[in-house]
């Protein structure tokens, strides 16, 4: 019974975050392996010749793994059990087993492509990855902190959950970002878009690739959003305010990543076309922020289903840049904000 | 009156938790909520803190009506200063920071050398809610709560995990709080406690 009740409380979330990874990372691999791209193989062998290769293709595995490593190395879910006659070795035996498992797409790639090789490569990575899912954030200090208003305490709110709550969220947005740009400056380059026809294809591409990369951060401003319910209802914030707070707050994930992205693509893109593509990247990102910010205010009283439909809005938010931007050019950031804003306004609640 | 509580009824899902109270609170008046578990005493408590919407009845604080328009909303929870049953706020905050918060909805000056003093608040100040036992977050909700001070307390279960030394503290509060012509709601299983604050009890259930 021990056992089992400990598997519920650490392993099941554990391979709940880890189920979400290898979705993402299954679309991945279908565009990197699919048809006549890459074989596992030529991969690892990259992997294995270039360190800088290895190194980024560990890190990021690293990245995407910690949230599920960190639930199952310190399994805090079960901190109750410990106060009862429980087995010792047998839970420990559990995690371990279990952050191999779930690492399941790493196990994959590195046995089909190194064969007996790769079980180095899965147990180092392994070992590092249980080593800096045991390191704790040191605690965050005080500064001297004045508000001027609840609304603007609330915004300082929410950037302490991001800075604080979704650190490994953070960088991953940021990695994502930069491989919206380089991605967006490719396919600008590659087709030799004119700097008049580069901004919609371009922010379009973008907004696509950001996708994953705000999806962490949205669930991080939904679970504060949350938390400093009854708070900021205690102190006379009101729910329009609240909802405009959080989704100013979204705004911003939003257009930063989306200037991150830019920022990127400059490394490919002429000055010309990046003067016409970040206004209508930016633009576009922050207008279509709206469409998640409305699935957050939606999910906030659905427990279960909250980081489901966060990702949902997520999504709805990049269909939305790829339909309005596909459909009317640079023209479309006045659509999809439009649409954004219709999109929040009438979002309604589930019971408090 | 301080606080007016009138036809009021709370439902939590299809639950009726509270039907049809009638409650007044005079200034410097102290009053003990009892009742069993379950008998709507948090209820009864998110519902004048401005947390729950009620289904049925008005909440008047002040003079302002707690869940009215914006204007009288704002009016009435600046003069509520409100501590939950879990003493919660989000865990990533640090106290200095829930303060500032208060204190900023509140339009309230910061803490007093004695309301510092005896909740012992200097010590909690750069601590994060989410590292604190629950008689210090306990102690910095509180905090956040008299900030101001607010015209009303209104107290959920709030001797609930503080040592002997903090409790006496917190008792010599509520009492110069209603001394000063303020007044709290109190919800508590401690009669001892609400006997020695002189308190009113208003039993539900």
């Amino acid at each position: 019974m021990w056992m089992r009740v400990w598997t519920r409380a650490v392993i099941a979330p554990a391979a709940r975050r880890a189920v979400a990874v290898w979705e993402g990372v299954a679309i991945v691999a279908a565009v990197v392996f699919g048809g006549n791209g890459m074989r596992p193989r030529d991969l690892t062998d990259l992997a294995l010749r270039v360190p800088a290769v290895g190194a980024g293709l560990a890190a990021m595995w690293l990245l995407l793994m910690l949230p599920a490593a960190r639930g199952l190395v310190r399994g805090d879910a079960a901190g109750y059990l410990r106060a009862l006659p429980g087995p010792t070795w047998t839970p420990r035996l559990a995690a371990a087993g279990a952050l191999v498992a779930l690492q399941l797409p790493w196990l994959v790639l590195w046995l089909a492509g190194a064969g007996a090789r790769g079980l180095i490569a899965i147990a180092g990575e392994t070992v590092v990855l249980a080593a800096v899912a045991r390191i704790r954030p040191r605690p965050p200090r005080a500064r001297r902190v004045a508000w001027r208003s609840a609304a603007r305490g609330l915004a300082g709110v929410y950037a302490r959950a991001l800075r604080r709550c979704a650190g490994d969220a953070l960088v991953r947005g940021l990695g994502i970002a930069v491989l919206a740009g380089l991605g967006a400056g490719l396919f600008v380059r590659n087709n030799a878009l004119a700097p008049t026809e580069a901004p919609a294809i371009g922010a379009a591409v973008i907004a696509v690739v950001l996708a994953p990369g705000v999806a962490g951060l949205a669930v991080a401003l939904l679970e504060a959003h949350r938390a400093s319910a009854w708070l900021a209802a205690s102190l006379g914030v009101t729910e329009p305010a609240r909802r405009a707070v959080l989704a100013i707050a979204l705004a911003a994930v939003y257009a930063l990543g989306a200037a991150i992205a830019c920022a990127a693509s400059a490394l490919l893109v002429a000055p010309a076309t990046l003067l016409y593509l970040a206004p209508c990247a930016i633009g576009a990102a922050a207008g279509s922020s709206l469409f998640t910010a409305r699935a957050l205010v939606r999910a906030e009283h659905e427990l279960r289903t909250g980081a489901a439909r966060t990702v949902i809005g997520v999504v709805a938010a990049a269909a939305a840049c790829v339909l309005g931007l596909g459909l009317l050019g640079a023209t479309g950031v006045l659509a999809i904000g439009a649409a954004g804003v219709l999109a929040f306004a009438t979002a309604a609640t589930g019971p408090a | 009156m301080i606080l007016v509580v009138e036809r009021l009824t709370v439902k939590r899902g299809a639950r009726v938790v509270i039907d049809d109270l009638a409650l007044d609170v005079a200034a410097g008046e102290l009053v003990g909520i009892v009742g069993k578990n379950g008998c709507g005493k948090s209820t009864l408590l998110m519902a004048v803190a401005g947390v729950l919407a009620p289904s049925d009845g008005r909440i008047v604080v002040t003079g302002s009506s707690v869940w009215g328009g914006d204007g009288e909303r704002r009016r009435a929870r600046k003069d509520v200063g409100y501590v939950p049953e879990l003493a919660d706020p989000p865990g990533f905050l640090l106290a200095a920071e829930l303060w500032a918060l208060c204190a900023a909805a509140r339009d309230a000056p910061a803490a007093t050398p004695e309301l510092i003093e005896r909740l012992g608040l200097d010590e909690l100040r750069e601590l994060a809610i989410e590292r604190m036992s629950l008689g210090q977050r306990r102690r910095a909700c509180l905090g956040a709560a008299l900030l101001g001070p607010p015209q009303l307390l209104v107290l959920d279960e709030p001797d609930n995990g503080l040592d002997a030394r903090r409790l006496d503290a917190l008792e010599a509060l509520l009492r110069a709080h209603a001394h000063a012509g303020r007044a709290a709601l109190v919800a508590t299983h401690d009669a001892a406690l609400l006997d020695r604050l002189g308190a009113r009890i208003v039993s539900l259930g």
